[in-house]
């Protein structure tokens, strides 16, 4: 969905890894702007209007401006990113610009709603195997996201991408088969099976019995050949 | 008790562990999860000892994932004995944590049930974790 938003960036002369972590000192996190059959650009940003674009209610689908200082504004949507694993700050971002008049293959968010009958009448388990689908559209029709209504499924049965409400010219890119969500039965007997193994299992290793796993062996013929040899010799 | 089923050779060296987890550190397939915020050494042991922690603690509500496996082996010689005469026998498994590492995920539970159960988890563990959840990781 296109957003009137307007992200200022820097163009970044030198490149490497001390500059980016200079860039990341200064307040700003390097990052790339490429597509549109255009040379890639590398530009600096703030971290901070990024992450509120990202937290928006269109998330990672926003299209907004990207005015590049010296340069010029396109619009743009942000198709990768790198984060620290520990402090989850963002790393490094990577923008895609968006020619509007072209239809974009996108990944849509798909939320389920209700309390399916599987998990309330039957006591199973409402499993979320899928959590995004790809579409295709124009770049004005881009939703939110999708949602799914499970209350009817019973354990066994599934939600399919099929089942996606497509709206305008939207086209299903992700196969119609993939199961967005499903109910199953928990399995009771799975929780008490390792609980006994894990009471046995001390006393088998008090036993001084450790069971090792099987070590792969090399290439038996390379084996065998030196003891023909050697046979030979005697 | 978690551990490979094939190995290439019994023994290995311990290793370093520096940096951080790249790999490994997001919610994958579940909408909760534990991660380690220090670098580590998890024991086949403890692995399962947070396993059954969680699983009784959400009393067969929701599914969890586990995210790490212990494959490294660690050899220790017997007590009393003199130094030398080769490497100790393989005495239990580990896997190698470094910070930034998902550790167990859980689906089919609402927050306060997951938290309750991964803080029972953590404290199977020697080294420092966080309780995550989708909407914090995004």
């Amino acid at each position: 969905m296109r957003k009137d938003i307007t992200v200022a960036a820097e163009v970044r002369a030198s490149r490497g890894k001390n500059e980016a972590r200079r860039t990341r000192r200064a307040g700003q996190i390097p990052a790339v702007v490429y597509g549109a059959f255009q040379d890639p650009v590398s530009v600096a940003v703030n971290p901070r209007e990024i992450l509120k674009i990202i937290h928006s209610n269109t998330g990672y689908n926003t299209i907004f401006n990207l005015a590049v200082a010296g340069g010029e504004t396109t619009p743009v949507m942000l198709v990768d990113q790198q984060v620290d694993p520990v402090k989850g700050y963002m790393l490094h971002a990577d923008f895609k610009r968006i020619d509007l008049a072209k239809r974009i293959r996108i990944s849509v968010p798909v939320h389920t709603t209700g309390e399916a009958k599987g998990v309330k009448v039957q006591g199973g388990l409402l499993e979320t195997i899928t959590r995004v689908i790809e579409i295709e559209c124009l770049p004005d029709e881009i939703p939110e996201g999708f949602t799914v209504d499970v209350t009817e499924l019973m354990i066994g049965q599934a939600k399919r991408a099929s089942d996606v409400a497509l709206a305008g010219s939207m086209k299903l890119v992700s196969s119609p088969d993939t199961v967005i969500a499903h109910a199953v039965a928990l399995r009771a007997e799975e929780v008490v099976a390792p609980a006994a193994e894990a009471v046995v299992a001390p006393e088998a290793g008090a036993a001084g019995t450790p069971a090792e796993p099987e070590v792969i062996k090399k290439g038996k013929k390379e084996e065998e050949a030196p003891a023909e040899e050697k046979g030979k010799k005697k | 008790m978690m551990m490979p089923k094939k190995v290439k050779y019994r023994k290995q060296q311990r290793g370093r562990m520096a940096g951080k987890a790249w790999r490994g550190s997001s919610i994958s397939f579940g909408d909760f999860g534990l991660k380690a915020m220090e670098c580590g050494w998890v024991t086949d042991r403890q692995i399962e000892a947070a396993r059954v922690a969680m699983t009784r603690s959400i009393k067969r509500g929701g599914k969890v994932w586990i995210r790490l496996f212990p494959d490294k082996p660690i050899t220790k010689k017997p007590a009393e004995t003199r130094m030398g005469k080769g490497k100790g026998a393989p005495e239990q498994w580990v896997a190698v944590i470094r910070p930034g590492k998902i550790l167990f995920e859980m689906e089919g539970v609402d927050r306060p049930t997951a938290q309750a159960a991964m803080r029972l988890a953590a404290h199977k563990f020697a080294i420092r974790t966080k309780f995550i959840g989708r909407e914090d990781a995004e």
